[in-house]
């Protein structure tokens, strides 16, 4: 899988993983991913709006994220956007990738006789 | 589509001169991406905001002048891209030449208004308008490189007005070099006009180019002794706009502003070979760094194409 990622997939930053990673549960508005990136997180990736719209229209045009459905809140349009089979594709081979990154260290730092076991 | 009612974070009169705030920073964003999602940003910068906040914080501007670059550059691509290229090389050409010409504007107010009139013309793409208005001036510049009085009787050398010092029209160097910059810009203006295809009209932002550039003779070398405020000034500007070029081939993955850069450098070439062996440390330093920064331009749309950041 590493492989894989590392030639011809994108590389993806962490703002855009957390943004991908905050619709796994279903379609959100801007300020709604802008929460969830937040939490998910854990107050590390605080998106400012200028960046969080240019990179859903980046995400939209690589057909990662995709319109849901549009509603009007007080007079003003909002958009809630979905992730696409590619997107919850390439989110799930990135965690994999990074969850086996993070093993190359965890097996050795937490190996009974280590020196930080 | 659905019609919500909801409260917001930011309310109040102090929500009023927040939104104004936050409007007037979307004005970098083209007008068609505003008038489509321009409510709804406003709508989550608003709901975004700390209850009390009038001023924009430094990051979030930051932010929201970057994204308006960025899309202003993605829209950019809408248009055949060597067309937009050669249209706007063709542009910082003749804002240049333009520059060359308005320290002598007392002395040759009718050439310089030609010229001037040949950068409007270009701006606003009307470049079937503008090719016999540059071939004029073309004619004319020629005229004064040989010493020859074709079109009108200019008496040479032609010196400038007082304020930008000393340095007769074209004394700075041969006749070859203002030639291939005219015969490039008639070349891409032909090209284009033969194309026929609609094209862009381009920023305002180009017209403050030409004072900037000015003083400076691109007939001659930049630095034949010691360089001065014109020469620093010219040399900065090439740079800004030159890394303007690779950071928007870099977002847009796309080469038009490298071609614009191309055609710019082509004319910069001709007065660097005109001029072998009269080039000082810092002309060819001036030199490397234009070059270097056209070949990356060249080089990051196929790069960033290889290797998506998302």
């Amino acid at each position: 899988m590493v492989s894989r990622m590392a030639k011809g997939s994108p590389t993806v930053s962490e703002p855009t993983y957390f943004i991908l990673a905050s619709l796994l549960d279903g379609p959100l508005h801007g300020h709604g991913i802008i929460k969830q990136t937040l939490e998910l997180s854990e107050n590390r990736v605080r998106l400012p709006v200028g960046t969080l719209y240019g990179a859903l229209d980046r995400l939209a045009a690589a057909g990662l994220i995709a319109v849901d459905r549009e509603e009007v809140v007080d007079g003003r349009p909002r958009r809630y956007f979905q992730l696409t089979d590619q997107g919850r594709t390439l989110v799930s081979a990135e965690a994999l990738r990074m969850q086996q990154a993070a093993s190359v260290v965890t097996k050795r730092i937490l190996r009974p006789g280590s020196a930080f076991s | 589509m659905t019609v919500v009612t909801e409260h917001r974070a930011a309310t109040g009169a102090g929500a009023g001169v927040l939104e104004r705030r936050y409007r007037r920073l979307l004005l970098g964003y083209p007008r068609a991406y505003r008038s489509g999602y321009g409510g709804e940003l406003i709508a989550t910068l608003l709901d975004t905001a700390e209850p009390g906040r009038t001023l924009p914080s430094a990051r979030e501007s930051f932010a929201l002048v970057a994204g308006g670059l960025r899309t202003r550059v993605i829209y950019a691509t809408e248009r055949p891209a060597w067309v937009d290229g050669v249209h706007l090389g063709v542009l910082a050409l003749s804002v240049a030449q333009l520059a060359m010409l308005v320290p002598y504007a007392t002395s040759v107010p009718l050439w310089v208004g030609l010229s001037a009139l040949a950068v409007l013309l270009i701006m606003r793409g009307r470049v079937r308008l503008a090719l016999p208005v540059v071939v004029l001036v073309a004619v004319k510049v020629c005229a004064i490189t040989l010493g020859r009085p074709w079109l009108d009787p200019t008496l040479l050398p032609v010196d400038p007005d007082r304020f930008w010092g000393d340095g007769s029209l074209y004394g700075g160097g041969g006749p070859v070099a203002p030639m291939i910059g005219y015969a490039l810009a008639v070349l891409g203006l032909l090209v284009l006009a033969v194309h026929g295809g609609r094209l862009g009209r381009r920023s305002w932002f180009w017209l403050p180019a030409a004072p900037l550039l000015a003083g400076a003779d691109p007939a001659g070398l930049d630095f034949p002794a010691a360089g001065g405020s014109h020469a620093t000034a010219r040399v900065a500007l090439e740079i800004g706009v030159l890394l303007l070029a690779v950071w928007a081939g870099h977002v847009a993955h796309d080469p038009r502003w490298a071609m614009a850069a191309g055609v710019y450098l082509t004319s910069v070439l001709a007065v660097y070979a005109e001029n072998l062996g009269a080039h000082s440390e810092r002309d060819l330093a001036h030199l490397a760094v234009l070059v270097l920064l056209t070949a990356s331009a060249a080089a990051v749309p196929y790069r960033a194409k290889r290797h998506i950041l998302l």
